[in-house]
């Protein structure tokens, strides 16, 4: 077998000759994008905190809850869904990587929570308590449960649909749509010059967030092109409806996190944000666009799409890159 | 839904969209397009809306959806600005409806808000003594606020302005200049006209002072001083009073330089309790600390540079200080790092030979020793070294040293790079002491010891001003560096800082340093490359005069004043002017200084008269001007710009700046709007427009595609003329050593004293939300790209399918 897929425990075991230079290229970035929390000093977010306005507070508590726990969620669906029917060694190399990220991840909002004033048991039991979250936990829970409760084999047609599902459950969906929407709320306190330490947190966070989706859109193409008998109109379509119904979930959960608005952001702004990701996914994975909407949110193009250049006394450089030698040979 | 707005009385009206877009319109008055602006601004505004909105929050959302659309067009910044304005004139002066009654306003309101910030203890005294108001109040010209941009009016109110006890803003633009034209205008004969004068200038952004005299120009705690510079010494009576010093220094706004050469090397014996030391660097980690714990005037976090020579026993661990892992108990996350290096060091790296790390306290005299005469003195310790008469001591080549300065440089931006013996050697004001280290931004060349934390003063000329008619106005540069010269020298009297070494060393030398900012803008309407034979002799040309200006100026207010204590034996007394130092530095340096020696003033007429006496040690720097560069709305000092669209980070939020110079060349060719988004998809690079002119090209490169020796160059030429130093951003792009090594023995070649921050090219940025993207596009044009140059390649460097194309378009099927 010469697929990117497979379970032997044997093969990929070497790296060389590296098969999949995609993955190999986004392990070193991934490496260079080493970065740790406590390098964000939190002081003048908490005061920050303190004179924001309850719908505010409730706004970041409830995206934490969210992300929190989420974040250990997608290493669950790394662990049981993705990394032992891979036989590439570079693309195990990214996953361990990317694995180590998304603690690194959890682990950053636990050193939000753990030093912002918040109500912190309630912060834990919200993605259990609150519907809306819950109902999202729920359905990523349900493509890891088939890999945990049997072992696929990949070798068939069917499993490597329940491959493809949850690749686009935990990448697309997750990753690609969720906690994308999250980052646009979070990012947008910083533009009113709030919890600007907080953001750029987010910024590494979205900086590795961004491999993960380019690796997981790789990984889709990939064994799509290597494996024609999942080109069916049947599966596509049914991969179509996972990511609508995603939206819809999310609209809920918009409705919980912002019953009222906030200075700049409701819920509907949100969701329309959110349908515009959506279609930017659907298209990546070569649908046509489904809901066709525009970006509400115009001044991402500040927070986020472009070079920042940091007053570095008053802010975090968040983009320099760690490892200024270690960047494995490319070309040889 | 049906949305109400919450008034500031808790009472509620409905949502009125015609009253917003009056007030947009009246924003827009005088730009293109603004009919459709208006309707842009107020649709965008609706999405956002939300019942039980506040005023105040209203007129907020109103200026962020104003300001989302400057990717779009620049234009809309100056909307943005408009509608801020006028919210902070309501605030201070309130409603109006005319620019004439705004301007009554303006004149009623100045003289009792500056007597409220008397009573309440914020405004000295004799702000409201010493000055006719009224004709200081009938010389504020409102209108002079459209000079500003958003940035500028959002750093000067969140940053600047002084505000009541209860929290009122106090201050409107105009009053602010005014406020800081009087408090440095207080020790004048005649301060009603010298406020005047002083106000003229900075109120048209013709040049700027400095960041602390911004923030505490006039009020009850007069620390007007940017830079102080200090050593700390190896005993723990005098480190525990640094501590204090930097805390003081912290509160009152000043950015610290501070020398750790002399602290003796971990594991280094103690006699008064026979144990051994720790070394620097715990200390080091404690002062981090104190900057975080004591805010600057209460806005910023407490800024410090350290510094160290390399041959410091603790050298290593000196650069890794800013490591983003380990200990963090042996980490600076908050100061900042420099390395202070010889031309000794310099020429071992270049002959690739060995380099001594020793312990400070055994050779306790390197410290004080510059040039020659330390070079002399380090082989004579190496060769104590090799003779096995040094307790304690490390080799290493001086290649691998420097390598690994690089390396921490290129992965942390720290330590910055300055060059101890060409500062030493330039100087005209060492006659009191050597000069052991430069300050926060290395721009400042002052001696100090024990009795002496030296202080300067600084200002910045915009050059974006003096440039009319499409011509650098050099008569006005000169006159504006003047009176840029008296107000610094009126500073040194008006100061004040509770730390009393810096108040004698200020008074003993009335050090300060004048600078520019806006090169890059003027570079840009001049039709330059930054990295053209122009630019350079632009900034030769440009430095010349005012280094001639500020020269002439101090030399004349010591005939008006006297000279500064410390006069007799300087450079100047000798005659000499700072070009003169640089045939001195090379002669004792040994190697020539790769930097050319043209002039164009009478130099030798200035040479006789500095002579006579100079009320200023020193009378130039170069600043970054990060801050007040937003103020000014121009580039800051020399630097390049950063690339045609970015953001600017700062604590007073996050900022797109888009460079107007180039809307204005692309709607001239009619492709702005073509263009638009795909100069940010690339982030701001413009060598992807094919329509684009060459020689457009040449003129808006990013910083990270102009050669990294233009910055040196233009450094260089700047250096000739100024008796202090430069902080010389470094951009690259490169992450090779090698070609890095070249690159800062290069600034050390060109007779370059320091360089400063270093920003890298990021090579991977998060995936962006406002331009069209589609990874499997980009993985397909890739393989494409890939395949046509490899043949037959086992290797796959991307997927070729595009997923589901055509498959499932209809899900409901």
């Amino acid at each position: 077998m010469s697929g990117i897929l497979g379970t032997g425990v044997q093969e990929g075991l070497l790296l060389k000759p590296v098969k999949y230079q995609w993955a190999m290229d986004l392990y070193d970035q991934a490496v260079a994008n080493t970065w740790f929390p406590n390098e964000i000093q939190l002081d003048q977010d908490i005061a920050d905190f303190k004179r924001m306005t309850d719908e505010e507070r409730h706004a970041i508590t409830f995206l934490m809850s969210y992300f929190n726990p989420n974040e250990l969620l997608v290493n669950k669906a790394l662990a049981f869904g993705v990394y032992p029917y891979i036989n590439a060694a570079e693309a195990h190399l990214y996953l361990a990587k990317q694995m180590w990220e998304e603690a690194n991840h959890c682990m950053s909002f636990e050193y939000v929570l753990e030093t912002f004033p918040i109500d912190r048991k309630e912060a834990y039991s919200s993605h259990v308590e609150v519907p809306s979250m819950a109902r999202k936990e729920e359905f990523q829970v349900k493509y890891i449960k088939r890999m945990t409760e049997e072992t696929l084999d990949i070798a068939t047609v069917e499993g490597k649909q329940d491959f493809v599902r949850n690749l686009v459950a935990y990448n697309i969906i997750l990753e690609g749509i969720w906690f994308y929407s999250g980052f646009m709320v979070a990012l947008s306190f910083r533009q009113r010059n709030l919890l600007r330490n907080f953001g750029s947190l987010m910024d590494w966070i979205i900086r590795d967030e961004s491999l993960h989706l380019k690796f997981g859109i790789n990984l889709i193409l990939t064994v799509l092109e290597e494996n024609p008998e999942l080109q069916t109109p049947e599966f596509a379509s049914e991969i179509k409806q996972m990511i609508l119904d995603a939206v819809e979930m999310e609209e809920q959960y918009n409705e919980d996190l912002l019953p009222r608005g906030i200075l700049g952001l409701n819920a509907s702004y949100i969701n329309q944000y959110v349908k515009y990701l959506a279609d930017r996914r659907l298209e990546e994975l070569g649908f046509d666009a489904e809901y066709k909407v525009t970006n509400p949110a115009k001044w991402m193009a500040t927070a986020n799409d472009t070079y920042e250049l940091v007053n570095f006394f008053e802010s975090t450089n968040t983009s320099y890159e760690a490892n200024a030698k270690a960047v494995s040979s490319k070309k040889e | 839904m049906d949305i109400t707005v919450v008034k500031r009385d808790g009472s509620r009206e409905p949502y009125d969209a015609n009253k917003i877009n009056l007030a947009i319109e009246r924003a827009s008055a005088g730009l293109d397009d603004n009919i459709t602006w208006v309707t842009q601004i107020a649709s965008e505004l609706g999405l956002t809306l939300f019942d039980g909105i506040t005023t105040q929050q209203l007129d907020e959302a109103v200026i962020q959806v104003a300001l989302q659309n400057v990717k779009d067009d620049p234009q809309f910044d100056t909307v943005a600005a408009r509608l801020l304005l006028k919210t902070i004139y309501k605030r201070v002066l309130g409603d109006y409806e005319s620019d004439a009654e705004l301007a009554r306003l303006h004149r009623e309101h100045f003289a009792p808000n500056l007597r409220r910030g008397v009573e309440e203890g914020l405004l000295d005294d004799r702000l409201i003594q010493m000055f006719d108001l009224d004709r200081l109040a009938s010389a504020l010209e409102p209108s002079r606020d459209d000079l500003l941009k958003y940035i500028g009016v959002v750093t000067l109110n969140n940053r600047y302005g002084i505000k009541g006890r209860n929290g009122d803003s106090l201050e409107v633009p105009q009053f602010f200049w005014m406020r800081i034209a009087m408090g440095l205008s207080l020790n004048e004969e005649n301060p009603t006209e010298h406020a005047i004068r002083f106000y003229e200038k900075m109120s048209k952004l013709e040049y700027l002072a400095a960041g602390s005299t911004l923030v505490n120009a006039g009020t009850s705690y007069p620390q007007l001083a940017n830079c102080f510079v200090m050593e700390m010494q190896d005993d723990i009576e005098h480190i525990a009073k640094t501590v204090r010093d930097v805390m003081w220094l912290t509160k009152g706004t000043g950015g610290i330089g501070l020398s750790v050469t002399k602290l003796r090397a971990q594991g280094s014996p103690i006699r008064s309790n026979n144990t051994t030391s720790t070394g620097p660097i715990p200390f080091m980690h404690t002062i981090d600390s104190v900057l975080r714990a004591v805010s600057r005037g209460g806005k910023k976090f407490g800024a410090l540079c350290f510094y160290m020579e390399n041959w410091h026993l603790d050298f290593q661990e000196f650069i890794d200080l800013r490591q983003n892992s380990g200990d963090p108990y042996r980490r600076t996350r908050t100061a900042n790092t420099a390395v202070w290096i010889s031309d000794e060091f310099m020429k071992r790296v270049q002959n690739d030979e060995d380099w001594y790390l020793f312990d400070p306290l055994e050779v306790s005299d390197l410290n004080e020793l510059y040039g020659k005469a330390f070079s002399e003195r380090y082989a004579h310790y190496v060769a104590e070294a090799e003779a096995g008469r040094m307790h304690m001591f490390k080799k290493m080549t001086a290649r691998e040293q420097f390598k690994s300065i690089l390396i921490s440089l290129s992965a942390s931006s720290h330590p910055w790079l300055t060059w101890k013996d060409t500062i030493n050697n330039r100087a005209l004001n060492n006659n009191t002491g050597t000069i052991h280290l430069s300050n926060l931004c290395t721009e400042i060349c002052l001696p100090q010891d024990e009795d002496n934390v030296s202080v300067c003063n600084l200002a910045s000329i915009n050059l974006s001003q003096h440039l009319v008619n499409g011509a650098m106005d050099f008569a006005l540069i000169e006159e504006s560096a003047r009176i840029a010269v008296r107000q610094l020298d009126n500073l040194i009297d008006i100061t004040k800082s509770s730390v009393s070494e810096a108040d004698y060393s200020n008074q003993q030398n009335r050090a300060v340093g004048l600078g520019v900012m806006g090169f890059t803008d003027v570079v840009e309407r001049l039709g330059f490359s930054y990295e053209s034979e122009e630019a350079y002799e632009l900034i030769d040309e440009i430095m010349e005069h005012v280094s001639f200006a500020a020269i002439d100026e101090s030399a004349e207010l010591a005939k008006e004043r006297g000279a500064y204590p410390n006069f007799e034996g300087s450079g100047w007394s000798k005659g000499m002017v700072p070009l003169d130092s640089i045939e001195r530095t090379e002669a004792d340096r040994g190697v020539p200084i790769k930097v050319n020696r043209k002039s164009r003033l009478d130099w030798d007429s200035l040479r006789a008269k500095v002579k006579g006496g100079m009320r200023n040690a020193t009378l130039m720097a170069i600043a970054p001007t990060a801050s007040i560069g937003l103020v000014a709305g121009t580039t800051p000092g020399l630097d390049p710009q950063f690339t045609q669209i970015f953001s600017r980070s700062t604590s007073s939020g996050k900022f797109l700046e888009v460079n107007r110079n180039l809307v204005a060349d692309l709607q001239r060719l009619g492709l702005w709007e073509k263009t638009r988004e795909s100069i940010l998809r690339s982030q701001g690079d413009v060598q992807i427009i094919d329509e684009l002119p060459d020689e457009l090209k040449q003129v808006y490169k990013t910083s990270f595609q102009l050669s990294p020796y233009a910055f040196l160059e233009v450094a260089a030429r700047a250096q000739k003329w100024i008796d202090q130093a430069i902080s010389r951003n470094m951009y690259l792009e490169t992450r090779d050593i090698g070609e890095m090594m070249d690159i800062y023995y290069g600034a050390w070649e060109r007779g370059v004293k320091t360089t400063y921050y270093l920003h890298m090219k990021p090579r991977h940025q998060a995936e962006q939300s406002t331009v069209k993207v589609n990874k499997a596009e980009d993985i397909i044009a890739s393989a494409s790209l890939e395949g046509a140059n490899s043949v037959a390649s086992e290797t796959k460097s991307a997927p070729a399918r595009r997923g589901f194309a055509g498959l499932g378009n209809k899900p409901s099927e």
